[in-house]
């Protein structure tokens, strides 16, 4: 009995999953042929709005495989019996994943300078470079978390089995513990993906051309309330579409690893 | 005269370190300063209530087993948590805003941007909780509530008395996570000039072009609230843990 109780409104959850999704989108596609004035300045304005998308993009992969590299070797470094070595990580983590992403933009903005000299040669060093690196340092500091705690949770006797085996330290990890970790720590990974190109957006207070940037001067320029309506909800479509398929994905991962590690 | 002789050896100090407090010196500077860290403990401390009432009528929604309450908070919480803050901050202020405007006249338009910025991140760290004590509820074993139903509990008190507490118990360090979230989210009242922390701190280093100093202070400032919220979180869940169920 529970179990048909519980498959019914599963069924349902994933139909109503389904049209959430779509949701958004209808109701763009609908207002603008409601009103074509609307929809004509809208499609007018899409390229703009898809530019300054693809910025996030950019930005989001970019901080996040900067974050990724810095983040599992300053993961590594958090569990090095050496105090010189350790104590300076586990500040950076902790001040770091403590800290509101606005304020690293901010930070990477205003303290780095505009060019940078490279053998002598003047290098533009880009606003959205700079955020780039304000929003890798938290995603490394939540990788190294990440990395830490999957490192932890491989039990000891491994390591062990692995010394037994004539495996050096270094060797057990690459070859033994990494490679596990790396399930454990896709879930909370993807996590942070998400919330980095969330966090994309934060960009725009800092001049950098993307979505929201786009959006606000597209709204500017059009001075119509229902466009500017509109054009943010382009902006959330633009976000979920992108970010609700990683929570999905994120959730049914989590699923499956926690029914795995019951066995 | 005994402040302004420690403001003074604080700004000497840190002078011979290379950082630049000489702000903290003047009144008006200092104060604008001052006046941003209280704004944003202020944000701090409305939104935690907030944000917690509002998450557990949420979660009641989601849990409630109607469709017609559980689908329109399942919606909500899905777009919160897939759209990013400032963009939600930025349509809620530029346009519902606006349509209260219109509706009583700019003049008297009773809300604020610190409403909005109270609304806005109250409302998505919500759905935050929401899915953290969902999650809590479910995690329940079915077990537990069959022996509680076996005792003759109605389906009520299973709730009040089972469910609820050891819901509690396993959402608490989800939750705790989203309130240091919350604490994280309160910078973005920036985007609409509420003069919290970092909006404040613009002002100094536009005039005074000490950033990193002001940074200093900032990512220290942070640091010591959320490690106030965790230590409270862990206290808490000491405090409260069963003996023998979970760790």
């Amino acid at each position: 009995m529970t179990t048909v109780a519980l498959s019914e409104p599963r069924k349902s959850g994933r139909l109503l999953r389904n049209i959430g999704f779509a949701a958004l989108p209808a109701v763009i596609l609908l207002w603008s042929l409601a009103d074509l004035t609307l929809g004509r300045e809208l499609v007018q304005w899409l390229p703009y709005l898809a530019s300054g998308f693809l910025m996030n993009v950019v930005i989001s992969l970019s901080a996040m495989t900067l974050g990724t590299v810095v983040g599992t070797i300053f993961g590594i470094l958090q569990l090095v019996p050496y105090r010189p070595v350790r104590y300076p990580v586990v500040a950076y983590v902790q001040a770091f994943r403590n800290a509101p992403h606005l304020v690293l933009i901010f930070a990477t903005t205003y303290i780095f300078p505009f060019e940078i000299v490279v053998f002598g040669n003047y290098l533009p060093f880009p606003d959205w470079l700079k955020a780039v690196i304000g929003l890798a340092i938290p995603a490394s500091a939540y990788v190294a978390e990440i990395t830490r705690g999957a490192i932890l949770s491989i039990p000891t006797t491994q390591w062990e089995a692995a010394k037994g085996l004539g495996f050096s330290r270094s060797q057990a990890l690459r070859w033994i513990i990494l490679p596990q970790c790396l399930r454990r720590s896709l879930p909370p990974w993807m996590n942070i993906l998400a919330s980095i190109t969330m966090g994309t957006s934060l960009a725009s207070l800092v001049g950098v051309h993307e979505l929201l940037h786009a959006a606000t001067d597209a709204s500017t320029a059009v001075r119509r309330l229902d466009f500017t309506i509109i054009a943010y909800i382009v902006v959330m479509a633009a976000f979920f579409t992108l970010c609700y398929p990683i929570s999905r994905l994120t959730r049914r991962l989590e699923r499956r690893f926690n029914a795995g590690s019951r066995n | 005269m005994w402040d302004s002789g420690i403001t003074s050896l604080f700004v000497d100090l840190t002078n011979r370190l290379g950082l630049n407090y000489e702000f903290l010196a003047t009144g008006y500077e200092a104060e604008i300063w001052r006046d941003g860290f209280i704004t944003t403990l202020y944000l701090i401390a409305l939104l935690i209530p907030v944000s917690l009432i509002a998450g557990l009528l949420f979660a009641a929604c989601l849990t409630s087993g109607r469709l017609w309450l559980s689908a329109p908070v399942r919606a909500f919480v899905e777009i919160t948590r897939n759209t990013p803050t400032l963009v939600q901050l930025m349509f809620s202020f530029l346009v519902l805003n606006t349509f209260v405007s219109n509706l009583v006249g700019a003049q008297n338009n009773p809300l604020t941007p610190f409403f909005w910025v109270v609304a806005v991140v109250g409302l998505h760290i919500a759905a935050l909780h929401a899915e953290a004590i969902r999650a809590g509820i479910e995690a329940v074993p079915a077990s537990t509530v069959e022996a509680a139903r076996g005792i003759g509990f109605s389906k009520l008190q299973i709730l009040r008395y089972v469910e609820i507490p050891l819901a509690f118990r396993a959402s608490l360090p989800a939750m705790v996570n989203n309130l240091i979230n919350l604490v994280k989210l309160t910078t973005v009242g920036n985007a609409i000039a509420v003069s919290e922390i970092t909006y404040a701190s613009i002002m100094v280093w536009t005039q005074r072009d000490n950033v990193v100093s002001l940074m200093i202070v900032i990512l220290l400032f942070f640091s010591i609230i959320n490690l106030v919220v965790a230590r409270v979180g862990l206290w808490v869940e000491r405090k409260l843990a069963v003996p023998g169920y979970g760790l």
